[in-house]
């Protein structure tokens, strides 16, 4: 998995050098990732749905008759290690755009590194809402879009009336589960506790203790990715929890790791491999060819990088040239057609998106159980628009 | 009663986590800073146990044998120039669970790892459905703890801990191999380290850096228990029943940190811990 | 009372005049370094220079690691905690308020001071009479985990894991921040490198070296590991606050455990209690990482964490250490001159028959084991008293109840009419009583010279800026110097020294603190018959000449009978016989003791 970069600098270097592209520079796109740290799960597939946008976009012809080049650099899933690869991406590597998936602290850490480097930044990350910057747009869920079709499924289907909320103690739990409270308080149903264990935190005992005793309809859990997630499931089932469980940070690829621990969560995203749409097959289809065994499940992270970089290719294109103003004049503007359907981000530089409610089944897979067309992201950055 | 069990199980985890280090602490005198390693160490022995389709109980023993041959190396390679330097013993094994998780990562990559499950269920007790595993794990804490009890009172081995603990110098005149006595000890305690990392895996994520959590709990209860696995018992009891209490009824939050800072006041104010009592 | 060099010595001294020149190489040095670094954002590249503003910075971080760890010998995972605490206050003030001048004042304040008054906090739980560095290590460990908590649980006020982003930062350009950075690191290191090289500096070393000796040399420990951490705990705010603007970000890690870590395995790597090998070191595998761990994290990782286990056993000085070595090949190694002797004038010691030692029903056991039982003791000014008894009399456990106050015994213990219950060594050695250890006490690291600096200490605190040309010691000192031949060593490190040296130097030491009681355990013991034909003379003289009371333990019968005036025998934890030497000599009690069997 470590080759991977390298891979990608080598796939870049050799289009570099292709003779087509001895007239012209390439418009090189920056990609900070956490190859390393909490993120370094995901990050490869990401890297891959990068890797697959540029080979197509270059095999079509480039963008205004130049070719896509890749950059990738490690963020190692934080703030310091951001502050390192947006700065080598920036000045060393001059790159033309930054398009990436990151942390809440590793975007943070590179928001002053883009507007003093006068760079437009898509983040393709889903994440808490409300990051504004006039360099930054983001094409990811934000609360105000994952939410509502949990709560109302729960509502309508399980008829919930109580709910109970788990997260870590970190910016993405605490905002997930702050707007999750006031829907359910919106709709008039009640929450019965709420309860936090930081980031690092491994013993869920006293918190499911809690959970039990509160007696609650349904279940919803917004906890940091990966390990404090199936850390978490793992406590839930053991104490043999069987409510309605809505985990808002689970993806395909960790539900699998849970095993038939994961069966029966409902999660919330903007994309499931389970998409029925011919632009879904035929991306996972491309994706299977260039990748074969050493594939990296495509998901709601990696997914949303593909389009970036289209989203990016159409307004270089409509702004005629790559220049930073008009390019980020242009964004908004623009939509691109990909996996997860048309996407524009033209609502204060979020995207209003479809969401996909679905459930994890025995066999780790995800079925789709509700489809809600074009959900708004809310007032996001007023001032931006 | 919920309570009561949460704070038993609670502490049994703690005591398992922390006994390795505990044995290696009162006789080599040094902190074994690699022991989060080794927990990990041994959850991937689960992983591997697993893949090869064997029996995931069969875990155990083979975490317990892995994790003593490469304890046996590490002391061997990286403790022993450093007896003399405790606080650079502290570093070098820290730099030791580095490069042993960047090993794991090289091996196995980043990802959560799918391990089987060695019990699942609950069980009724007072009308409530409770964990079973949790209390396999009071069990699995209460024989590990018989077990080091019978060996520290009962074989040469312990006779011989014992006598490096109280006066290494001495021991050394009466004809003891007191370097051979660290060295199996330190086996025993990478081996107790590599067993507990399997006995969490139903509890937790596993993946290359999930020992670190561990780490300073274990340290820190370490530090109050002194050498005594007694008073590491008593230590294990009365923090994981804080952890229990202040996480139920002031905050989760405050409860996770609670061991940490508890311990250190206590040493502040007791620097003997509870091993005077 | 005014204590006056002789003029002469003075002098001398100057006539001797140390070149000016080596006292201005760190000013010279710092001078060239910041210029060379004003320069650099005109030479290097955009990346390089933004790369570099925050290396220098964690450099800053380094060197206060490297005098906390590699010079006084704490060691320290918190310095990330107070960076991050400085680099916070700054970040939430600048959000609340705005960078306005007299805001950015504030901050820079409330960056310095917050965490100084932390460390303050963090000195007080972190030692104490009898703490360990272990001890210290632990809080060191906790501090960062307690306050990144903090940091996540402060939602919108410190931006949770996001961190704060978009504040108001200083009106610099990029090369603006980078020359901030640099004046800082400069400004830093140079401070650090003077204290060092002073007098006070060496009391770093002293108190990494044998913290019981400076206790027992009237110094109080607690207190310089105490006002130690705060201050650096302040600096490492300071460049907190220099971050916060360079960054224009903030984030839990940069005040993480983990990040502390980083600091010691840079520090380590660079050659600890060098200073330039921790700057040197944390830039140069910063600037690395930032150019290599892109293309390989893991494999980064894997080689960093390889060569800090490789360095810590191999080459404990780092990478330093290999540079000295290559270094000192080359004919340039100098020995730094010793300073001059010099006599001050003896403090006057009111002579008087009130007893300067009183011990009244003096009791010790542990557990069920007793120890001291009911011993009462007088001694005036000018007794030499001998204490004898076979092994495991009490003799040792009585000395030390009468030099540490905070060891648990009943009854009294009295120095000249203060009552030293509860006192902490340094606080009886201020009462005028100075112990020598049974195996000799002295700092190894330092030289002669200094080792007997460090011992008038408490009297005259020693130059954080400069090293004294002058070394002024009591006459009684410089006699014992003379007679056991260390005036001519007074440059040589006290590691070097033979058995019997460093014996007669730690009797210097204590001397030098000017003691009226002198308490020595076995001064003799592993000494040659001339070494000890001397101690003897010496030991005569203080008592004779300046009056001053000596309680010596001594197995060797016949120096005891040689040089004594009183002699105490303890048996079995009991005072059993005080007299005059013909008394005990002749006593029938004491040959039965020492023939064993006896059971008084």
């Amino acid at each position: 998995m470590s080759t991977r970069p390298l891979v990608g600098a080598l796939a870049a270097l050799v289009l570099t050098a292709s003779p087509v592209l001895a007239a012209e520079k390439p418009i090189v796109i920056g990609v900070p990732v956490g190859l390393s740290g909490a993120n370094s799960v995901v990050a490869p597939s990401v890297v891959q749905a990068a890797e697959l946008a540029v080979e197509e976009i270059n095999a079509g012809g480039g963008v205004l008759g130049r070719k896509l080049a890749l950059e990738v650099a490690d963020d190692a899933s934080g703030a310091a290690g951001a502050q390192k690869a947006f700065d080598a991406l920036i000045y060393q590597k001059k790159v033309d755009v930054i398009i990436a998936m990151e942390t809440s602290a590793a975007r943070n850490a590179g928001l002053p590194a883009v507007t003093k480097g006068r760079v437009p930044y898509i983040y393709t990350s889903f994440y808490e809402g409300h990051s504004c910057n006039k360099n930054l747009f983001v094409n990811g869920w934000v609360p105000e879009q994952q939410v509502p079709p949990v709560i109302d499924a729960f509502a309508k289907d399980k008829n919930a009336k109580t709910y109970f909320l788990i997260g870590s103690d970190y910016a993405f739990g605490r905002g997930m589960l702050a707007f999750t409270r006031a829907y359910i308080e919106k709709t008039g149903a009640k929450v019965v506790g709420e309860e936090y264990l930081p980031m690092d935190g491994s013993d869920w005992t006293a918190i499911i203790s809690k959970l039990k005793e509160a007696k609650p309809d349904a279940l919803v859990t917004s906890t940091a990715g990966g390990a404090p997630n199936v850390t978490l499931t793992k406590q839930l089932r053991g104490a043999g929890v069987t409510l309605p469980y809505a985990n808002l940070a689970v993806d395909e690829g960790t539900a699998k790791s849970m095993g038939k621990d994961a069966d029966g969560i409902y999660l919330s995203a903007s994309y499931v491999t389970g998409i029925d749409s011919p632009q879904n097959k035929a991306f996972l289809a491309a994706m299977e060819k260039k990748f074969g065994a050493g594939l990296r499940t495509p998901n709601d992270l990696s997914v949303p990088e593909y389009e970036a970089i289209y989203l990016y290719k159409a307004a270089v294109e409509k702004a005629g040239s790559t220049e930073t103003a008009k390019v980020l004049a242009a964004l908004p503007t623009v939509t691109a057609t990909g996996p997860r359907g048309t996407i524009g981000m033209s609502k204060q530089h979020h995207a209003p998106l479809t969401m996909y409610l679905g459930q994890v089944q025995g066999d780790g897979s995800v079925k789709v159980v509700g489809t809600f067309k074009d959900v708004d992201p809310g007032e996001q950055c007023p001032k931006l628009d | 009663m919920l309570l009561l069990l949460d704070i038993l199980t609670t502490a049994a985890i703690l005591f398992v986590v922390a006994i390795g280090l505990l044995a290696v602490f009162g006789v080599l005198k040094i902190i074994n800073f690699a022991h989060g390693a080794w927990l990990t160490i041994g959850a991937y022995c689960a992983v591997v146990t697993g893949k090869l389709g064997l029996n995931p109980w069969a875990a155990l023993p083979i975490a317990f044998v892995v994790g003593a041959a490469l304890g046996g190396l590490a002391e061997y390679v990286i403790i022993r120039p450093l007896y003399r330097r405790p606080l650079d013993a502290i570093l070098a094994t820290w730099g030791l669970g580095i490069v042993v998780g960047q090993l794991i990562t090289l091996a196995f990559g980043r990802d959560v790892q799918l391990t089987p499950n060695l019990l699942s269920g609950t069980v009724e007790i007072l009308g409530t459905g409770y964990s079973a595993y949790r209390l396999v794990a009071l069990v699995a804490a209460l024989v590990i703890g018989a077990v080091f009890a019978l060996v520290i009172e009962r074989t040469r081995l312990g006779l011989s801990a014992r006598a490096v603990i109280m006066n290494e110098t001495l021991a050394r005149s009466l004809g003891l191999d007191t370097a051979r006595v660290r060295l199996v000890v330190f086996m025993i305690g990478a081996g107790l380290a590599a067993l507990a990392g399997v006995l969490l895996t139903p509890l937790t994520s596993v993946d290359p850096t999930m020992g670190v959590g561990w780490l300073i709990g274990a340290f820190m209860l370490v530090m109050v228990a002194d050498t005594s696995f007694l008073a590491l018992a008593a230590a294990c009891l009365v923090f994981g029943a804080a952890q229990v209490l202040v996480s139920t009824f002031v905050s989760p939050v405050l409860g996770s940190i609670a061991v940490a800072v508890l311990a250190a006041l206590v040493l502040r104010i007791s620097p003997k811990g509870f091993s005077r009592a | 009372m005014p204590e006056t060099v002789p003029a002469a010595g003075l002098a001398a001294a100057r006539a001797s005049g140390r070149p000016r020149l080596a006292r201005a190489a760190p000013l010279a040095v710092a001078l060239l370094a910041a210029m060379a670094l004003w320069v650099a954002p005109l030479v290097l590249d955009t990346f390089a220079v933004n790369v570099l503003t925050r290396s220098m910075i964690y450099a800053v971080l380094a060197v206060t690691v490297d005098l906390l760890w590699g010079f006084a010998g704490i060691l320290t995972f918190g310095q990330a905690a107070f960076f991050g605490i400085g680099a916070y206050a700054t970040a939430m003030l600048l959000s609340a308020q705005g960078g306005a001048p007299h805001w950015m004042a504030a901050a820079a304040a409330l960056a310095v001071v917050a965490p100084l008054l932390l460390g303050l906090a963090v000195g007080w739980l972190s030692f104490y009479h009898r703490s360990t560095p272990l001890y210290a290590s632990v809080i060191s460990l906790v501090v960062p985990i307690v306050v990144t908590q903090g940091i996540y649980s402060g939602g919108e006020r410190t931006g949770s894991s996001s961190g704060l982003v978009g504040f108001d930062v200083l009106p610099l350009e990029i090369e603006g921040f980078f020359r901030l950075a640099a004046i800082l690191l400069v400004v830093v290191t140079l401070a650090a490198w003077i204290l060092v090289r002073s007098d006070a500096g060496r009391l770093l070393v002293a108190l990494r070296d044998n913290e019981a000796r400076c206790a027992y040399l009237g110094l109080n420990p607690r207190r310089l590991q105490i006002g130690l951490t705060a201050v650096l705990a302040g600096v490492a705010g300071l460049a907190g606050f220099v971050f916060a603007n360079a960054s224009g970000v903030v984030a839990p890690e940069n005040a993480g455990f983990l990040f502390g870590t980083e600091l010691v395995i840079w520090v380590a790597l660079g050659g600890r209690g060098t200073l330039v090998g921790p700057v040197l070191g944390t830039i140069a595998i910063d600037y690395l990482a930032a150019n290599l761990s892109g293309d390989l994290p893991f494999l980064w990782q894997l080689l960093l964490g390889t060569a800090f286990v490789a360095i810590i056993i191999l080459l404990p000085g780092g990478l330093a250490e290999l540079a000295r070595r290559a270094v000192s090949v080359l004919p340039l190694g100098r020995r730094a001159a010793a300073p001059r002797l010099a006599a001050r004038p003896a403090r006057a010691a009111p002579r008087n028959e009130a007893p300067l030692l009183s011990v009244e029903g003096l009791a010790k056991s542990y557990g069920s084991l007793t120890v001291l039982e009911s011993i009462d003791l007088t001694v005036r000014a000018g007794e030499l008293v001998s204490l004898v008894g076979p092994n495991g009399a009490g003799k040792t456990t009585l000395m030390r109840c009468l030099s540490d106050g905070t060891e648990p015994f009943r009854g009294s213990v009295a120095v000249a009419g203060t009552a030293t219950a509860g006192l902490t060594p340094n606080r009886i050695v201020a009462l005028g009583v100075g112990r020598k250890f049974q195996v000799a006490s002295v700092f190894e690291s330092l030289s002669v010279a200094e080792c007997l600096r460090l011992a008038r200490a408490a009297h005259e605190a020693p130059s954080p800026l400069r090293r004294a040309d002058i070394l002024g010691l009591p006459q009684p000192v410089l006699d014992i110097l003379r007679m056991t031949g260390l005036d001519a060593l007074m440059a040589e490190p006290a590691r070097l020294l033979s058995h019997g040296q460093k014996q007669a130097l730690e009797l210097a030491m204590v001397m030098a603190l000017e003691p009226r009681i002198i308490l020595l355990d076995e001064p003799t013991a592993g000494l040659t018959k001339a070494e000890r034909t001397t101690i003897g003379t010496v030991l005569k003289g203080l008592a004779a000449d300046l009056g001053i009371a000596v309680v010596l333990v001594e197995h060797d019968l016949d120096f005891v009978r040689e040089i004594s005036s009183r002699i105490v025998v303890l048996h079995q934890g009991r005072l059993v016989l005080d007299g005059t030497v013909e008394e005990v000599v002749g006593s029938a009690l004491v040959r039965t003791i020492y023939a064993g069997g006896a059971h008084a």
